[in-house]
């Protein structure tokens, strides 16, 4: 390599970490309003203090599957959105962001094919509300795995316009004329009812403890407003809350900054470090790095594969680069969960998606420097890329940050148990992802080449190896785990029986390898069947609905993880192709 | 010839192919069971396939149930034998120590796994706050409690546990002059109310007239209980007292008076009394703030015991219980509005044994790495010395 193709290559690398740098800046005001400083007010949501724009962003989520949409020829971003739900509904009402795939429930709401086919405006929904309610509810009593498709749409459907509703009536009262008003008239008749619904519909509490109360007793502005008509004194918040409220309406950007600065200085008063923890936050949130990690492996995985046809001394050296960007940006954005979340990597099944994809991508980096071949850099990007695609569709549910049920809230546990059992995952997967690549070359290459074939059998020999000691030594501690919590060692739930398979799986492989049952390819066809086992115990055991593990219950993957299993076993059947497919004479059993 | 069998046998025990066949087994076997808990609950699925040496299934056309599978427990000992004798077939060099030291490991893990399924016994115990229990109780067993009640101070309970009860027959009450006659035992049933015109009860006495009885399949799922229900017909003295319908789902206790003896009779959880007592003080909920979500549940209990001159306050809480006697308590369940606290209970002799697994385990591998890394660079050294 010369002086000049590895400037190059790792002038690549640091681009790639450029372009994420680019992704936590700040972005501009939107017509002069701070929409980012609002989105930065801290709230108590879902159990823990967390940014609006964290909110905005998951209830979008949510709602739009999206983050950001356009609208107008303007592209709307999560805080200038919420603004709008909170403050301006007849605004955000029009905006079409509820996606409705199910043709049966476009058919319920009696809807005609906009030319923004499935996308609807809560103004669109609002006159089917109490349909779409009644039926929800008869499909509420269900299991979740025994509804049908149209009920489980509905329920969805319901959820969804449930959260948009509580957004609009947490800070005022949609269609009221405002929170100026409801301080005004605080001792109006109907105002207990008012501030009743306020509280009820409230979807995160914004006003935070007073000094001398109960460091969790945030409250909604509905419990402040029924504090103050109970003689309590005018929390200090609401007054700059109100000024915001009016700013906004009344297209007063300088009013709203100014009113902004004033609430900032009430809640560092009250919260001290709230307001900086909630705006690290907000840098995770912009930042998205899993995002651009994943976007950066693909594109390493791209590179790699053109350096097998176009100047590898250049581009594969370049693809090594861009991999290890892609890590630097994972392994930030995992460090950045671990600090703002305050626990272990792995804390749900999004999270755990995240770190197995981390786990392969610095095994892979490992394995490449050991053997230089570029197939540690291909595999890695490739599972990274691909845990990562896993992860973001798991992301879709809401806030990835939730709060840790009792028995699972033990950091000791969930740093030693859960961690070594999804490095055990990484590692079965990577070797699969090995086997595969494995395969695929003993079919296009067109020259034998024992040497690679060695050393791949040999990396996916050593990660198996690996895999063993984690999967065994995670399962045994969750065994202990489990003594501890429910009084058993092993129960044979369904979450431990998928640990158990994948332990066994990997001693049937390496014990079948130093009998000499299976060589080269045997080994490999197994260690592809092992991202099958590894897949399902991930996954699969949750969908069964039982036993005590079974908190992260998912129907939607459902066909995800048969198509995966199913291209499993195809790449089996490749590795496992007949013998005049390959370059080599068959193996004999000398 | 003796000789040949033996070393045979031998051979074949410590076999690799023996140990890939098991542990394929094995995973056939975790497979079926995980999948069968979608049916039968996790403890019917493990006692069907993890816990008996055969999976058994019973066909139509046949009066008895068939093993068709080797089961947990055959599979498991098998497991057992090739590990012991592998363990004894590896060198006894100190190259090997490592390997020594997992594979002993892996014996006492499944000796572990052994003793947890033959001696393990799962109960629960809940209490009111405020509460003193001195039992613990059977998740699904049932027993037919019969109580004199005649000392408002002291209960002296007899219990006739269910099993008992299916033999059906004449079973006298020791330390009573009482007898039972069983008349019909059902396992599961479901109770109403007797609308007129249908068959008359069996029952002669208390409130059974009235109830009209279906038996119903018995069912394994961890979240559903029998309702066992049984006519009995006390007999003491020569003299009978009618026939009685005592069920789960009758919860007050009916009673009959035998010589100024008044004696309660009722279905209910196979019971175990204990020489100790619990005492609920206060049992805690506690959510994350403005959610639903459980942050932690705890109870504090007052643990009496008389025969230890023991009293003293335990709090027992999620990932913290209590081993006392031999039993282990756990923070397991509540209800009532947070006003009830349940208290799993399991007794395990073998419960130390994964424990001493993990670290011959751990340390085999520890061992085993440390001799493949020595020999790994003693070789990188010969390579650069030649």
């Amino acid at each position: 390599m010369t002086f000049v193709q590895k400037y190059l290559a790792w002038g690549a690398g640091i681009l790639a970490l450029l372009v994420a740098l680019i992704f936590a800046m700040p972005g501009g005001k939107v017509r002069g309003f701070d929409a980012a400083g609002f989105g930065n007010i801290p709230i108590l949501e879902g159990g823990r203090v967390k940014p609006l724009d964290s909110v905005a962003r998951n209830s979008l989520l949510i709602i739009h599957s999206r983050q950001g949409f356009r609208y107008e020829g303007r592209t709307i971003g999560p805080d200038e959105w919420i603004l709008d739900v909170m403050f301006r509904p007849q605004v955000a009402d029009q905006q079409p962001i509820f996606v409705i795939d199910d043709p049966d429930i476009i058919g319920l709401i009696g809807a005609k094919q906009t030319k923004n086919r499935n996308y609807f405006s809560f103004a669109d929904l609002s006159s089917h509300l109490e349909e779409i309610q009644k039926q929800a509810q008869t499909a509420q009593p269900i299991a979740p795995q025994k509804r049908t498709r149209f009920q489980s749409a509905i329920v969805n459907l319901f959820d969804r316009a449930f959260l948009y509703y509580k957004l609009r009536n947490t800070l005022q009262l949609a269609g009221s004329p405002g929170l100026g008003w409801e301080l005004q008239s605080i001792g109006d008749a109907e105002a207990s009812a008012r501030h009743q619904d306020l509280t009820q519909l409230a979807h995160f509490r914004i006003l935070p403890p007073l000094p001398g109360a109960n460091p969790d007793a945030w409250k909604s502005i509905g419990e402040g407003l029924q504090a103050m008509a109970a003689g309590q004194g005018t929390h200090p918040a609401l007054v700059p809350l109100a000024r915001l409220n009016a700013a906004y309406v009344a297209n007063d950007a300088a009013g709203f900054n100014q009113a902004l600065a004033d609430m900032n200085g009430v809640v560092s008063t009250l919260k001290p470090g709230a307001l900086s923890h909630a705006t690290n936050e907000v840098i995770f949130n912009r930042a998205q790095p899993f995002f651009v990690g994943l976007s950066i492996y693909f594109v390493a995985f791209l590179v790699l594969c053109v350096s097998w046809i176009y100047k590898p001394e250049l581009l594969q050296p370049t693809a090594y680069s861009l991999l290890f960007a892609g890590a630097i940006v994972h392994t930030l954005g995992l460090a950045a969960r671990i600090i703002l979340q305050g626990r272990p990597p792995v804390t749900n099944l999004y999270s755990s998606a995240v770190f197995v994809g981390w786990g392969a991508v610095i095994l892979g980096l490992i394995v490449e420097r050991m053997y230089r071949k570029g197939f540690g850099t291909a595999v890695a990007a490739a599972a990274g890329f691909a845990s990562l695609i896993v992860a973001q569709n798991l992301g879709t549910e809401g806030d990835t940050m939730e709060m840790m049920r009792a028995v699972l809230d033990s950091n000791f546990w969930l740093a030693t148990h859960v961690v070594t059992i999804t490095i055990g995952y990484s590692g079965t997967f990577l070797a699969g992802a090995i086997a595969i690549g494995y395969a695929i070359r003993k079919h296009i290459a067109t020259k034998v080449d024992v040497e690679t074939d060695k050393a791949l059998v040999d990396m996916a020999y050593g990660i198996i190896c690996f895999a063993l000691f984690f999967s065994f030594v995670g399962t045994v501690l969750g065994g202990i785990w489990a003594d501890q919590s429910w009084g058993r060692f092993w129960g044979w739930d369904p979450k431990e029986n998928g640990a158990l398979m994948i332990v066994l799986w990997n001693a049937i492989i390496l014990h079948a390898r130093w009998a000499g049952y299976v060589r080269e390819r045997g080994t490999m066809v197994m260690a592809i069947f092992g991202n099958i086992i590894t897949a399902l115990s991930w996954f699969g055991v949750n969908m069964l609905g039982v036993g005590l593990h079974s908190y992260g219950f998912m129907d939607q993957a459902f066909w995800a993880l048969t198509g995966f299993c199913l291209s499993q076993l195809v790449f089996m059947a490749i590795c496992y192709a007949p013998a005049r497919f390959w370059e080599q004479k068959p193996h004999t059993r000398a | 010839m003796i000789k040949t069998l033996a070393s045979r046998i031998w051979t074949f025990l410590k076999s690799f192919q023996l140990t890939i066949v098991l542990l394929a087994l094995l995973m056939c076997l975790v497979v079926l069971c995980t999948l069968a808990q979608v049916e039968m609950g996790t403890q019917g699925a493990v006692n069907a396939y993890m816990r008996s040496f055969f999976v058994k299934k019973q066909f139509a056309a046949l009066p008895f149930a068939i093993p068709v599978f080797p089961g947990g427990g055959l599979v498991g000992l098998l497991l057992t034998l090739n590990l012991i004798a592998k363990t004894l077939d590896i060198q006894r060099t100190w190259q090997k120590a490592g390997m020594w030291l997992v594979h002993a490991g892996l014996v006492i893990l499944f000796a572990g796994e052994f003793v947890a399924g033959m001696m393990q016994v799962d109960t629960n115990m809940s209490i009111e706050v405020g509460q003193t229990v001195n039992y613990v109780q059977s998740y699904k067993n049932m027993e037919l409690a019969v109580i004199d009640v005649t000392d408002p101070a002291w209960d002296e309970v007899y219990s006739v546990p269910d099993t008992l009860l299916s033999r059906g027959g004449a079973i006298p009450i020791p330390g009573t002059p009482i007898t039972l006659n069983v008349k019909r035992y059902f396992p599961n049933s479901e109770l109403s109310n007797l609308a007129p015109g249908m068959p008359p009860s069996m029952a002669t006495a208390g409130v059974g007239p009235g109830i009209a009885i279906v038996e119903r399949p018995t069912v394994t799922n961890d979240n559903e209980l029998n309702t066992g229900s049984v006519f009995v017909e006390p007999v003491a003295g020569g003299r009978s007292y009618g026939t009685w319908l005592a069920s789960m789902a009758i919860g007050a206790p009916q009673s009959f008076t035998h010589e100024g003896r008044t004696y309660s009779l009722s279905m209910r959880l196979l019971r175990q009394y204990l020489p100790y007592s619990f005492t609920l003080k206060q049992f805690r909920h506690d959510v994350y703030p403005g959610t639903q979500i459980p942050k932690n549940f705890s109870s504090l209990v007052q643990v009496v015991n008389p025969s230890q001159k023991e009293s003293r306050e335990v709090l027992i809480y999620m990932n913290q219980p209590l081993r006392y006697e031999g039993k282990t308590f756990y923070q397991a369940s509540f209800g009532k509005n947070d006003t009830l606290s349940v208290l799993s209970v399991v007794e395990n002799p073998g419960w130390l044994l994964p424990y001493v697994s993990c670290v011959l385990v751990s340390l085999g591998l520890l061992v085993h790495f440390a001799i493949v890394l020595r020999r790994s660079l003693k070789r990188r050294q010969d390579k650069k010395e030649a």
